[in-house]
């Protein structure tokens, strides 16, 4: 990962912040011995502003286009119980490359920047996200599914008024976790030059100066549990009745 | 037997219609066998039909290919004068009650709205199916509170009864039950067994009841299918005529050896001859009640004292006989004292539970119309006309 090729694009993509620093001089420079210099974080704070939108923007896309893939697979897959195993072989397959030769492997055919950062990103969470719509799918009782067809709801009525409902904590567990790992991994497309936080954790002068790593990773695990937090009290507004106490 | 016919007008809110198989056919692909062979039964309009059988003989597909969860290969089935395999399913399905034995009811939707689903596809408005929501929770006796819950929150009787409430709920033409109170316990089934009779001589639907077992099939039905391996019906009769005179072998077998006894569970006391009690008043002279049980067509050996109105007081005994007149206070305790609505069965037990031979039958005014012995029911039990007397008057117990 930190192969010299690897760090010479960082080099690239995180050009300003490298050359600001070589031109100037870092205020805890001398005490190398500081985890955490605060007179640099309070000068500096604002460089994280465009990485931090930067970041959001490919998490969101990257999130969202790999739920409406794998949505769309997991239903076709619903309807053919056949394509299950191959589906779930294809995006088991997608998800075991490593993710650094995975931005690689795209250049030729995408070249640097945001578009293969995103495809990337994306095919990351078919996995996770396909295999737990199928999950949720599956777990609805039969019985009830079986009420459904004999009160007169069409195969569509059941999956969109029945099945997919009772889906919905599984389907958003799969995203919980689809976008937690996004945002980890998304510090990665610095690579490819396509910007976000990694711009301030990766370079060859950060590895002795981490406060900036300190404060980009910050942001991201803070995202992080924002994200979550946001898809949990979703899940939990739109299934009141996992809430009830039993009789 | 009151048929449904007649309750349509009784009834103008509650519609329903006859149910008739014509040689309707299940073969399910690479079985060898046919799941249901050649099945032709109706069930008039209002009628609680039973398909019965081991497991394995093909019942409830047979009640599935009526509102088409299995299609029918051969053959028809006709809900009044149509074919159902000319309606589109879910159509279909909309106008038939559906009954499971797991219940089935929506986890995330609340009460009110898992009794609402059909009335919903069919486009009724909110108001509607609230008003008719509260209506059907008030016909099975729940409290219309339970409406906004979720089913997590109601037990499984109460779930039940939803379920039955949601089969209601738009007032289908045929409903289908698939053991419906198959996972509920002994008592609870009871319960929901002699409520859901009720609600039936409320609503008279043509009703496709299937179960396993014979007692329940006994009680509920009007009429019974018992069915066999390879879906063939082996004897299709009210349950009377089931237990007097099995069609053969298999359905004796099916129906127990017990049958004799399960006709008394039939039969109501008013169904049988009764014994007629020597009556006796109080100050009345005591030589004149002698000449009374020595006539030769009476058959119980005491005197009963009854009051103005022939209510029963008491049992004269020998010693209350040898005064000149008969006395204001009866040596004898009453006992039990019947009706002519009782079960046959209950009765039977009453009499043993008191141990005892007879006890005086009244009507509702409680005046005395005759006596049971426990000898009229064993040698009715043991007469063989018994097995062929046909007995109009017989009904299901409804309580």
């Amino acid at each position: 990962m930190t192969s010299p090729a690897v760090i010479a694009a960082a080099g690239e993509v995180g050009g300003d912040f490298f050359k600001e620093r070589s031109s100037g001089t870092l205020p805890c420079q001398a005490q190398s011995d500081h985890l955490f210099c605060f007179d640099w974080a309070k000068d500096n704070i604002d460089r994280y502003g465009t990485p931090t939108v930067q970041h959001l923007e490919i998490v969101v896309l990257s999130v969202v286009i790999g739920f409406v893939v794998a949505f769309a697979l997991a239903l076709l897959a619903h309807r053919r119980r056949s394509l299950q195993p191959p589906l779930l072989a294809a995006t088991g397959v997608l998800y075991t490359i490593p993710s650094i030769a995975f931005f690689f492997l795209l250049l030729p055919l995408t070249g640097f920047g945001r578009d293969t950062a995103i495809i990337v990103l994306a095919a990351y969470t078919l996995q996770i996200i396909y295999r737990n719509t199928i999950l949720g799918l599956a777990n609805v009782p039969d019985a009830v599914k079986d009420a459904a067809r004999g009160m007169g709801l069409t195969e569509r009525q059941i999956l969109w008024r029945v099945e997919l409902p009772l889906a919905i904590p599984e389907i958003v567990a799969g995203l919980r976790v689809a976008v937690v790992s996004t945002i980890a991994i998304a510090t990665l497309v610095v690579f490819i030059n396509a910007g976000g936080l990694g711009t301030q954790m990766y370079g060859s002068g950060n590895l002795t100066f981490p406060t900036s790593i300190i404060i980009a990773a910050a942001i991201v695990m803070a995202m992080a549990l924002a994200f979550d937090l946001v898809l949990l009290t979703v899940q939990r507004l739109t299934t009141p009745w996992r809430r009830v106490r039993p009789a | 037997m009151p048929s449904g016919a007649p309750a349509r007008e009784a009834q103008p809110k509650s519609q329903a219609s006859s149910v008739r198989y014509d040689g309707a056919t299940k073969r399910y692909r690479g079985a060898s066998e046919p799941a249901v062979d050649h099945l032709s039964l109706e069930v008039p309009a209002g009628e609680i039909c039973v398909l019965v059988g081991p497991s394995g003989c093909g019942k409830t597909t047979a009640m599935r290919m009526v509102n088409r969860t299995v299609e029918i290969t051969e053959g028809d089935v006709l809900i009044g004068e149509s074919s159902v395999r000319e309606r589109d399913p879910a159509q279909l399905r909309r106008e038939i009650g559906y009954v499971i034995q797991q219940i089935g009811l929506f986890p995330h939707r609340t009460i009110t709205q898992n009794i609402g689903a059909v009335p919903q596809l069919l486009g009724w408005d909110k108001e509607r199916i609230r008003a008719r929501s509260a209506e059907l929770l008030e016909l099975i006796g729940l409290d219309p509170e339970l409406g906004d819950r979720y089913p997590a929150q109601l037990s499984g009787g109460q779930q039940q009864r939803v379920g039955v409430a949601r089969a209601l709920a738009a007032d289908p033409l045929v409903m289908l039950m698939d053991e419906p109170f198959g996972a509920i316990d002994p008592i609870n089934r009871e319960r929901l067994q002699n409520e859901f009779l009720r609600l039936q001589a409320e609503i008279r639907k043509t009703v496709l009841f299937v179960t396993h077992d014979i007692d329940e099939a006994i009680k509920m039905g009007d009429r019974i299918a018992v069915m066999r391996e390879g879906g063939r019906v082996e004897q299709y009769a009210t349950p009377a005529e089931l237990l007097m005179a099995p069609a053969n072998e298999f359905v004796e077998d099916f129906v127990g050896a017990d049958r004799a006894l399960k006709r008394l569970a039939l039969m109501r006391v008013a169904d049988i001859n009764l014994w007629e009690a020597p009556l006796a008043h109080v100050g009345q002279a005591t030589a004149e009640v002698r000449a009374k049980l020595e006539a030769p067509d009476v058959e119980v050996p005491f005197p009963l004292l009854v009051d103005g109105e022939r209510r029963p007081l008491g049992w004269l005994s020998e010693r209350d006989l040898t005064a000149d007149v008969v006395p204001a206070r009866p040596d004898s305790p009453l006992g039990p004292v019947l009706e002519l609505d009782d079960v046959m069965r209950d009765a039977l037990a009453d009499l043993l539970q008191h141990e005892t031979q007879y006890a005086p039958v009244v009507d509702h005014q409680r005046r005395i119309v005759g006596v049971l012995s426990v000898e009229i029911i064993s040698e009715f039990l043991a007469s063989p006309e018994a097995k062929t007397d046909e007995h109009p008057a017989v009904e299901r117990p409804h309580d």
